[in-house]
């Protein structure tokens, strides 16, 4: 590297063309190292060790904020340098040879493309966001280190899952992950929701992480190797049976279910909603994105099984419709915001299923972003009321400008109304889908429909109406909360400019008209519906019966648990203790009936205990031999 | 060289135990942790030496001993033992540091302490079958004292009944070398894989079963496994951090090397069998540790269930897959020794292991928040989250095994899955929550206040800590030793390459060929 | 209860009446023990200490940053030097957001005439000339303010209430250090004799005004004159007990918000997360904003109440912990001489309306500590 950078000091002629190479060398520089990109993140958890372990007592635990945040900055400017680089010069990928006996070798590879960068960049962006917000959110909170510790963690595991084009790296860092997001749901692990939130986040997730890797061993073995690139091109030659195909196409999405709250591994979620807000902006923006991710970069793999791509599409369509309407039955403000990040993962994955990642792609980032937002604003209502019930909630509007500007700008951008965020995604699934799958189209349109709805009845609820006792006073939130949030509304405000920037808009005359007025009729008809429906407080429950089981069903998520409970979770325990059983009163009962014949023996030997163990050593070397010797020549 | 493995320890032994006047149990410890670190220091020395490239024994020591008896006094070690001789030497020395400074009889203890270390190092080095079972049987002893003297309540009932099975599977092991050698025609009871070329198949499956119900037990496999959560659950911390770290290594590098390696074509005939009592034995263990309440016994069944991923691989019998083997043998050792150091620790602390009772000891100030930062690494590492030596291990053993036994590996990985679920729910009962050790009562008490740990009794467990993550990113330092070894010990059954997609595809296409 | 019994023999039926008894006599909820001396004077040295750095801050923060919106040195009191930027961003300070989250309590959960005054059409009109005074330079806030009508209003009651606490803990600080001062010089021997201090604190102060006003350019705003009535006693001591002592607000580490949960209660009267009820033990984790507080008294502990905190199991290691164990004793050492202050007649009356009304009075109070932790530190310490 310095020999290149002197070699284009040396050679260059004239100033520009020097600038130009010195600025070449240097974006090879910055590419070459990308790998530094996750390690940031790392640095900065830890370096927050003297904190969060608490060897560092007399003096409080932000230093370790601010390195965390430091770090995330670092990161955002690197990945900022690198994407300038590819953008100039094309993708490039790096990698590094981890571990490698007889046949196996596994490599650690990072592939740089503008798509990938940009959702680094999007990750750190909004990660730095949220960990100033967090330092908002949670500055009573004398455990900060060890929040961030795990944020610097999370992010760590997020922009190398991006970045990687290694399946077996892909797969460490979603069980990194895993890890992360259980400890952070965990971060309040005193409090008793929080404690089987964590497990179940853990848990479910870890269902599907299995399978996913019974997927990448078998995969491993199939292809040889475990390179993105290696596997695509593999599957073009590959001709395997129907069964085995089928087979590992679902391992193989399994992973990315979990990630993404799908159906049906998707209720810790909702209970992952425990934890600290700032956590939760992440995970309902860029940590299922990264789920989603993966399965985008498995697609090609995917595509095998004609079966596993139907059940994508399956699965996203039950989890969108689904997701959507228990989320209009939510009255927690989080749980109700956490489904329709459920549903839009769906409709994700039926973009991925019908083998069209450029929709699933723009519903990604498009979704994260106004999410990401729209959880903000929840955080500062949440910290200034002391509430997050919306039944107890109410005009929270001219009080809280920040707040209720972020909402509302967030709440327009994720419905497809024109021109914000997540139209474009709406907009361009449907064109696609139009002709093909109609059935799907009218999915994307009902989701549309069903979250202006359920958004605006939030509006209503939180920011309009007569004020009620806990939102009485309502401060608006000191700059550390409002600061990131007024930023990420403008962005969210910017992002259709931002989309043209990057010619990731459509010229007009390829838009088909007609689905463009389906789409904006739906999300009318929606905030028309959301607006007009009488929306008492008391209400909630409903008078009559069968509206009342209804919202019930709804409320309680189709009684998903419930149904672990009595199916996964019943199995499992009865397997345990039947084997515990089997254990106690078959095998062991066994050995002890038969061991009371050796008692004596035994009884004896208890007395060895005093004293002179060498004797006692040699007469069992001995009586063993001899036994031995006796067995075997009767054998023979 | 090899022989200072063996003397080190023992001649520790012998002067702790016979060297005049009274000493302290802060004396005898630290004497004994001195011991135990040369030898440390010398498997370190070992290994600088050891020449990574040769496939066969290396540092070979040999001179007639009992001559009439084939006895031969032989040593010899490959990349198969080498890591398991670090292993030893090193838990050897975190058992002896984790040890109570006041001890009832010192002296005696860490002398025993010390035999077990230098008898498992000659079990290790041994290329003499008898030189083996004498070093197998040597290392009984002492293990069955350090139970039935400083062990818990029921302690006689479980050091006798870990005596009997021993004693068994001794037995067994004896009867099948001596058939080996007697039916192989050998002169000497010196290995020799070349011996039993000459022995009709119908035998060698007989000596072969004799040899897996001998080893099985020491492992333990289902369904000989049930001394092992007895004599756990009565042994002290450092004890259970021998007998799980070391001793059952003992069991499975039996397996392999005279299983495997001595009668190979029996093996090969038994393996689909063996592949299928791997997943038994994993899910069994598994599924028996979720329905535990005492966190001892928790661990001791998991141990049973990660044990039974060496049987897998050891079936498998690929090259991977017996680097696979010695992996997750150092792995298993690492971290269930890991594992016992916690659990000691908080019964030291709160007087119980119990499930039912104990809660939120992550606790940052009255808990033990260390323990259980530990502790959360700890079952994550067992439960093969990457990045640490769990993971990697366990990745090359199913890796090495899904091409001869797809349906058999993919079982087994969900006992990956079940090995989450039950150290989740330990760490999720017993660390997250309000702190208590007791139920909830309606009689008003005090806050709860529990004793500190101090540093001293920290670092054995931060040690171990730090190697399973060290080996976790950077696995090639554990697989480098065996890698040789495993690789040319023999010409596989079958090209790899070629078998790869075929099983597999096989095993999906006509779903039953489970054995 | 049957009809039957009257008013008094029912109410002597209560549980806690030996606390009302004790009450009644002078005593203090807490049982007289030099041990427990030692705690609370010590406790309340550094209490004092800590509240007077807080109450200074606080009147800064509500006058020197009046409707500042990124009020970044909120925290310096007027004065910026590097030595002092360091070590802020080393985290070596007073950690001035605990005093933060009390007044927010405060201003949440309302009560009082500080509470009414700040909705009434005088304020509401100082109030909007000394907006309009502040944001006449400044067309964005102008036009935020048109949209949104109640924003800047209800940080100016924000503002009242941080002064209005600063003002209040001004006059608490005092009577802590006073109260120190007097142990060391021999002239407190128990914890009635503290109790009495206190009393005596707070009644002399009772009537000492509250109020507001701020400069904008050269003019001067009497946000809340001394016209208002406001004073110490009734309209900050007694809606800070209320709200900091027995409703607080729920833990986040400890308490679950999900509303499908219901485990806060929908009515803030029924909130009982206050000093009086919470949990030492999982201070110094997540999630316990006190934790703060405790964090902020361990540096200024007197050295005989720091040694005998040495001399427990832990040490130093749970130092916060046994701080917030001494600070809740000496809070209710507190809420002692604030329920003897409010008696509605002399406790010494032998009028038997006034003793019941006494008794009437007293058990409200107890029937709202029956969930307290007082029935926790009656047991001795160690």
């Amino acid at each position: 590297m310095v020999i290149l950078l002197s070699q284009a000091v040396a050679t260059g002629n004239c100033w520009p063309d020097r600038y130009t190479q010195i600025v070449v060398v240097m974006a090879q520089l910055w590419i070459e190292t990308c790998w530094l990109i996750p390690v940031y993140g790392l640095v900065g958890a830890i370096a927050s060790l003297p904190w969060s372990m608490g060897w560092i007592r007399l003096t409080g635990p932000r230093p370790a904020v601010y390195i965390n945040i430091l770090m995330t900055l670092v990161a955002l400017a690197h990945g900022g340098l690198i994407f300038q680089g590819i953008w100039n010069q094309g993708g490039q990928e790096i990698a590094f040879t981890w571990f490698e006996a007889a046949d196996f070798k596994l490599n650690l590879a990072f592939e740089l493309s503008v798509i990938n960068l940009g959702a680094v960049e999007l990750i750190a962006g909004l990660s730095l966001l949220a960990q100033v917000f967090a330092l908002g959110y949670l500055e009573k909170d004398w455990s900060l280190a060890r929040f961030f510790s795990m944020m610097g963690f999370f992010e760590a595991a997020m922009s190398g899952v991006i970045m990687s084009s290694s399946l077996l790296l892909t797969y460490s860092l979603l069980e990194m992950l895993t890890l992360s997001t259980y400890l952070l749901v965990g971060f309040w692990y005193a409090q008793p929701l929080v404690v089987t939130a964590a497990r179940d986040a853990f848990l479910t997730k870890r269902i599907g992480d299995t399978l996913l890797l019974m997927g990448v061993v078998a995969l491993s073995a199939l292809a040889g190797s475990l390179n993105f690139n290696d596997l695509y091109e593999w599957v073009k030659t590959e001709d395997l049976s129907p069964l085995l195909a089928t087979l590992l196409g679902l391992a193989l999405i399994a992973g990315p279910i979990g990630k993404c709250a799908q159906f049906p591994l998707h209720l810790w979620l909702d209970e992952a909603m425990e934890g600290p807000n700032p956590a939760s902006i992440l995970r309902n923006s860029v940590v299922v994105t990264c789920g989603a991710y993966v399965l985008i970069r498995l697609q090609p793999i995917v595509v095998l099984s004609p079966v596993a791509l139907a059940t994508l599409a399956v699965v996203g369509s039950i989890t969108a419709l689904g997701a959507s309407l228990v989320a209009l039955a939510q009255i927690d403000l989080k749980r109700t915001l956490s489904y329709s990040t459920s549903a839009y993962l769906g409709l994700v994955f039926i973009a991925v299923g019908t083998e069209w990642p450029g929709v699933a792609l723009m519903i990604l980032l498009t979704h994260a972003i106004t999410k990401a937002l729209l959880f903000m604003s929840v955080g500062s209502i949440i910290l200034t009321t002391n509430c997050q019930d919306v039944t107890e909630l109410g005009g929270l509007g001219p009080k809280m400008p920040a707040t209720t500007l972020a909402y509302s700008v967030g709440a327009l951008g994720m419905v497809g109304l024109f021109p914000l965020g997540c139209f474009w995604g709406y907009r361009l699934g449907i064109d696609f889908l139009w002709v093909d799958h109609p059935e799907l189209v009218a999915i994307f349109l009902i989701v549309n429909l069903l979250t202006a709805l359920n958004l605006t009845r939030v509006f209503r609820l939180v920011f309009l109406g007569e004020a009620q006792p806990k939102t009485r006073r309502a401060p608006e939130v000191a700059w550390p909360l409002a600061l990131p949030m007024v930023t990420l509304t403008v962005f969210t405000l910017l992002v259709p400019l931002v989309m043209q920037k990057l010619y990731l808009l459509p010229p007009w005359t390829y838009v088909n008209k007609s689905a463009l007025v389906c789409l904006i009729l739906s999300g009318v008809i929606g905030v028309g519906i959301g607006a007009t429906i009488p929306l008492s407080k008391a209400l909630i429950r409903s008078m009559s019966r069968p509206v009342r089981l209804l919202q019930d069903l709804l409320a309680y998520d189709f009684y998903t648990e419930r149904l672990y409970r009595v199916t996964v979770v019943r199995l499992v325990r009865a397997l345990a203790i039947a084997s515990d059983w089997f254990d106690r009163y078959v095998v062991d009962g066994l050995v002890n009936s038969v061991g009371f014949a050796s008692l004596l023996g035994g009884e004896s030997l208890k007395y060895s205990i005093s004293g002179q163990s060498q004797g006692y050593l040699f007469t069992i070397v001995v009586g063993v031999s001899l036994l031995g010797l006796l067995m075997t020549w009767t054998m023979w | 060289m090899l022989s200072a493995l063996i003397i080190i320890p023992l001649l520790g032994a012998l002067l702790l135990g016979l060297w005049p006047g009274g000493w302290q149990g802060g004396r005898a410890r630290q004497f004994a942790a001195i011991v135990q670190g040369v030898s440390l220091v010398w498997v370190v020395i070992v290994g600088c030496q050891f020449d990574i490239h040769v496939p066969g024994m290396q540092f070979v020591e040999s001179f007639a001993w009992v001559e009439p008896l084939g006895l031969d006094y032989q040593l010899g070690v490959d990349g198969l033992a080498l890591p398991l001789l670090f292993i030893n030497s090193l838990l050897g020395l975190i058992s002896v540091w984790a040890s109570p400074a006041r001890i009832l009889r010192p002296r005696l203890y860490f002398a025993l302490m010390l035999v077990i270390s230098g008898a498992v190092a000659g079990a290790f080095v041994a290329q003499n079958l008898l030189l083996f079972f004498i070093f197998y049987e040597l290392e009984l002893i002492p293990l069955y004292l350090l139970i039935a003297i400083w062990g818990g309540t029921r302690r006689a009932y479980a050091a006798t009944k870990f005596l009997i099975y021993t004693a068994v599977s001794g037995i067994l092991i004896l009867g099948s070398f001596l058939g080996v050698v007697w039916l192989g025609g050998g002169s000497s009871f010196n290995y020799d894989p070349t011996l039993t070329a000459s022995i009709d198949l119908l035998p060698q499956l007989i000596l072969l079963g004799a040899l897996l119900v001998g080893f099985g037990i020491k492992i333990p496999l289902f369904p000989f496994h049930t001394w092992l959560p007895d004599a756990h659950v009565e042994a002290s911390t450092p004890v259970s951090v021998l007998l799980a770290g070391v001793l059952l290594k003992l069991g499975t590098y039996g397996l392999v090397r005279f299983g495997l390696q001595l009668l190979p074509d029996a093996w090969e005939v038994l393996s689909p069998w063996l592949a299928g009592w791997a997943v038994v034995s994993v899910l069994y263990g598994s599924l028996a540790a979720i329905a535990q309440t005492d966190m001892k016994k928790m661990v001791a069944y998991s141990s049973i269930g990660h044990m039974g991923y060496i049987l897998l691989a050891a079936a498998a019998a690929t090259p991977l897959s017996v680097l696979g083997t010695v992996m997750q043998m150092v792995s298993h050792g690492l971290i269930s020794g890991l594992l016992f150091l916690l659990v000691g620790l908080v019964y030291s602390k709160t007087g119980t292991r119990d499930m039912t009772v104990l809660r939120g000891l992550l606790n940052p100030e009255r808990g033990l928040p260390v323990v259980g930062t530990l502790m959360i690494l700890g079952v994550m590492a067992s439960g093969g989250i990457p990045g640490m030596v769990g993971f990697v291990s366990e990745l090359v053993v199913f890796r090495g095994s899904i091409v001869v036994f797809p349906v058999q590996t993919l079982l087994s990985m969900i006992g990956t899955a079940l090995t989450a679920v039950y150290f989740l729910l330990l760490v999720n009962r017993v660390f997250f929550g309000r702190l208590a050790i007791t139920l909830p009562t309606d009689v008003i008490q005090p806050d709860l206040i529990l004793p500190p740990v101090s540093w001293a009794e920290r670092w054995p467990s931060i040690v171990l800590a730090v190697v399973i993550v060290a080996l976790g990113i950077q696995p090639s330092w554990l697989s480098r030793w065996s890698e040789t070894a495993s690789l040319t010990w023999r010409s596989p059954t079958v090209t790899v390459a070629q078998a790869v997609p075929d099983s597999l595809c096989e095993a999906f296409a006509t779903p039953t060929c489970l054995p | 209860m049957t009809n039957t019994l009257s008013k008094t023999t029912a109410a002597e039926a209560h549980p806690l009446q030996d606390y009302i008894d004790r009450l009644l006599q002078g005593k203090a909820m807490l049982p007289d023990s030099e041990i427990n001396l030692i705690e609370v004077v010590g406790i309340l040295k550094s209490y004092g200490v800590v509240l007077d750095a807080y109450a200074v801050n606080l009147k800064y923060m509500a006058t020197g940053q009046f409707l500042v919106l990124f009020p970044f040195f909120k925290y310096f009191n007027g004065e910026i030097t590097p030595g002092k930027l360091l070590r802020h961003w080393w985290h070596d300070r007073i950690n001035y957001e605990y005093a933060e989250y009390c007044m927010r309590a405060m201003m949440w959960h309302g009560g009082g005439g500080l509470d009414t005054y700040l909705d009434s059409p005088e304020f509401l009109q100082v109030c909007e000339t000394a907006i309009q005074a502040k944001i006449r330079r400044n067309p964005i806030l102008q036009g935020i303010h048109r949209l949104f009508p109640d924003f800047l209003p209800e940080q100016v009651r924000q503002s009242a209430y941080i002064t209005g606490l600063g003002q209040f803990w001004t006059i608490m600080s005092e009577m802590f250090l006073t109260l120190s001062d007097r142990y060391d010089a021999g002239e407190i021997t128990s914890i009635p004799a503290v109790v009495a201090h206190v009393k005596a604190g707070l009644v002399a102060a009772a009537t000492v005004p509250i109020t507001f006003a701020v400069t904008i350019g050269d003019e001067n705003y009497d946000l809340i004159p001394e016209s208002a009535g406001l004073t110490f006693l009734a309209d900050t001591a007694i809606p800070y007990v209320e709200a900091v002592f027995f409703r607080g607000t729920p833990f986040l580490g400890t308490v679950s918000y999900n509303a499908q949960a219901h485990q806060i209660p929908m009515e803030q009267g029924q909130f009982a997360y206050g000093a009086l009820y919470a949990d030492p033990v999982p201070i110094g984790g997540s999630g316990i904003p006190p934790t703060l507080l405790m964090q902020d008294m361990r540096h200024y502990l007197p050295t005989y109440l720091h040694d005998y905190y040495r001399q427990g199991i832990r040490g130093e290691d749970d130092i916060r912990v046994q701080i917030c164990q001494s600070f809740q004793k000496s809070m209710f050492c507190v809420t002692s001489a604030a329920l003897q202050g409010l008696l509605p007649h002399s406790p010494e009356t032998q009028s038997p309306d006034e003793q019941s009304a006494n008794q009437a009075f007293l058990a409200y109070w107890m029937d709202r500590l029956m969930a307290s932790r007082l029935a926790v530190v009656q047991l001795p310490s160690r």
